[in-house]
């Protein structure tokens, strides 16, 4: 893939709160786990 | 993001805009509606190998070993059906949604651990339940962020989020009927990993739903998806157990490896229909569907391993009122498919995904529609053939060297579910192969 190409995509996952959502809660879910063990 | 003239860029938009034929709309939701079906059984019967499995190895070491048996089935399934060359094609099309499978691997791979948590503390009859909440978020998710019943109509909301609801108050009633089971003093902790458990599988299907609106074959999705789920589990795993305690717990397991391997594999069969419900029905009404995966799992607690046994008919009376209240949502939601101006509104959010990350538009209506997008047959490899001939041959080793543990099974039954979940296979395949060749 160019290197233009990725960048953007890069940049269109960085600004997509759709990202975001997911990733906020899977690191809560890390921490969820590290009080269990 | 694309450097296409305007004139173009419309003419592509409006391939996408435009609706969908009544005859194949219908076929495509009745598809989705069976594969959620088909999901609940082989999700439900994925629990019944792990409960096999002696409780002293650690929850960590048994959701690493039933990752390793789901990565090995997330390669050779697709291998097996359409060869892995289709991925390659996938992802040129849509490169970022590897980013997005790996998300989502990385978030079952935690949930799946919490899971185990929660089923040594509180039981899988207390655990299910708590983490099917997940349907509840998926609904929400889908209407917020992907437009799912927009234009629907209030008979389709009612039908959905009644449903939704019902399949809750079910499955909080069987909660209640097997609450007997927990033990004192865990509670609190396997209520905590089960709801975490609901939250990341609930918020995991906006991966889901991005990759399928954009117009990516789940077969392709599912096979960066469990690099997602395999590194993780491994960094957890080394990190919390140390590697050579792992190493031994390991080597210790061996008799019990092939049961939760195989409880790796059978979830994702199920997962699987799982994915093509999402990609046909949407999240709101895919997830609620495959949800029904606990019905299945008290099919399996009550007939194989006789949970509930000597219960009062009390505890009878809430077990046979919450499965009916879960098959009463199941079916409301069945019969609340999108209509084609929900559709359009689908429509809507996959051009926009498809703006977003400069995706053709006639890769995204194609994937939509279940059809080729470049009308090329893709042979299956060398090494597609390795894959399943190796995947094969490690169940089989691992088999030979299993033991079945002394339980009090009703293997009859065993066999009558299985069989059952065998049929719903092989006719949401044939389905599947006939309306959308695995598309």
């Amino acid at each position: 893939m160019p290197p233009e190409r990725s960048n953007s995509l890069i940049r269109a996952i960085a600004t997509d709160v759709h990202f975001w959502i997911p990733f906020c809660v899977l690191l809560g879910g890390l921490a969820l786990l590290d009080k269990l063990r | 993001m694309n450097a296409r003239p305007e004139s173009l860029e419309a003419a592509s938009l409006s391939v996408v805009h435009s609706p969908l034929q009544a005859t194949r709309l219908r076929s495509l939701q009745a598809l989705g509606i069976f594969c959620g079906f088909a999901a609940g059984a082989w999700l439900g019967g994925a629990e019944a190998p792990i409960k096999l499995v002696n409780a002293d190895i650690s929850p960590i070491t048994v959701s690493l070993v039933m990752v390793c048996g789901v990565f090995l089935a997330r390669w050779s399934v697709p291998a097996f059906i359409r060869g892995t060359s289709h991925v390659r094609a996938d992802v040129l099309q849509a490169p970022h949604l590897v980013v997005w499978a790996i998300l989502a691997g990385c978030m079952w791979a935690v949930a799946n651990t919490l899971t185990i948590y929660a089923i040594r503390n509180v039981g899988l009859s207390i655990a299910f339940p708590l983490w099917n909440t997940n349907s509840l978020l998926g609904i929400f998710w889908g209407f917020l962020l992907f437009h799912e019943l927009r234009l629907a109509g209030w008979k389709r909301w009612l039908g959905v989020l009644g449903g939704a609801l019902c399949m809750f108050a079910g499955a909080a009633l069987l909660a209640i009927a097997s609450s007997h089971q927990a033990a004192p003093g865990k509670a609190t902790f396997g209520i905590a990993a089960a709801l975490g458990a609901g939250v990341l599988w609930g918020t995991m299907y906006i991966p889901y739903r991005k990759a399928y609106l954009t117009g990516m074959n789940p077969l392709s999705f599912i096979t960066f998806f469990t690099v997602g789920e395999l590194v993780t589990m491994l960094i957890v795993a080394v990190a919390y157990r140390g590697a050579t305690p792992l190493w031994h717990e390991l080597n210790a397991a061996r008799p019990v490896l092939f049961w939760l391997m195989l409880g790796g594999f059978v979830w994702v069969l199920g997962d699987l229909f799982q994915q093509y419900a999402t990609k046909y029905v949407g999240i709101s009404r895919g997830i609620p569907l495959s949800n029904t995966n606990q019905l299945w799992g008290l099919l399996w607690g009550v007939l194989v391993f006789h949970e509930l046994k000597g219960g009062t008919h009390t505890i009878y009376a809430q077990v046979t009122g919450g499965s009916l209240l879960m098959a009463a949502g199941a079916v409301a939601i069945a019969l609340s498919s999108a209509t084609e101006r929900e559709h359009s509104s689908w429509r809507n959010a996959a051009a926009r995904e498809g703006e977003r990350y400069g995706v053709e538009h006639e890769y995204v209506r194609a994937g939509m529609e279940g059809r080729s997008f470049d009308g090329k047959h893709h042979a299956r490899s060398v090494l597609d053939w390795l894959l399943v001939l190796g995947t094969s041959a490690l169940f089989v080793a691992l088999a030979s060297v299993a033991r079945l543990p002394v339980m009090d099974i009703s293997r009859g039954w065993g066999v009558v579910l299985s069989g059952a979940m065998i049929v719903l296979l092989a006719s949401g395949g044939v389905a599947l192969w006939r309306t959308t060749r695995f598309r």
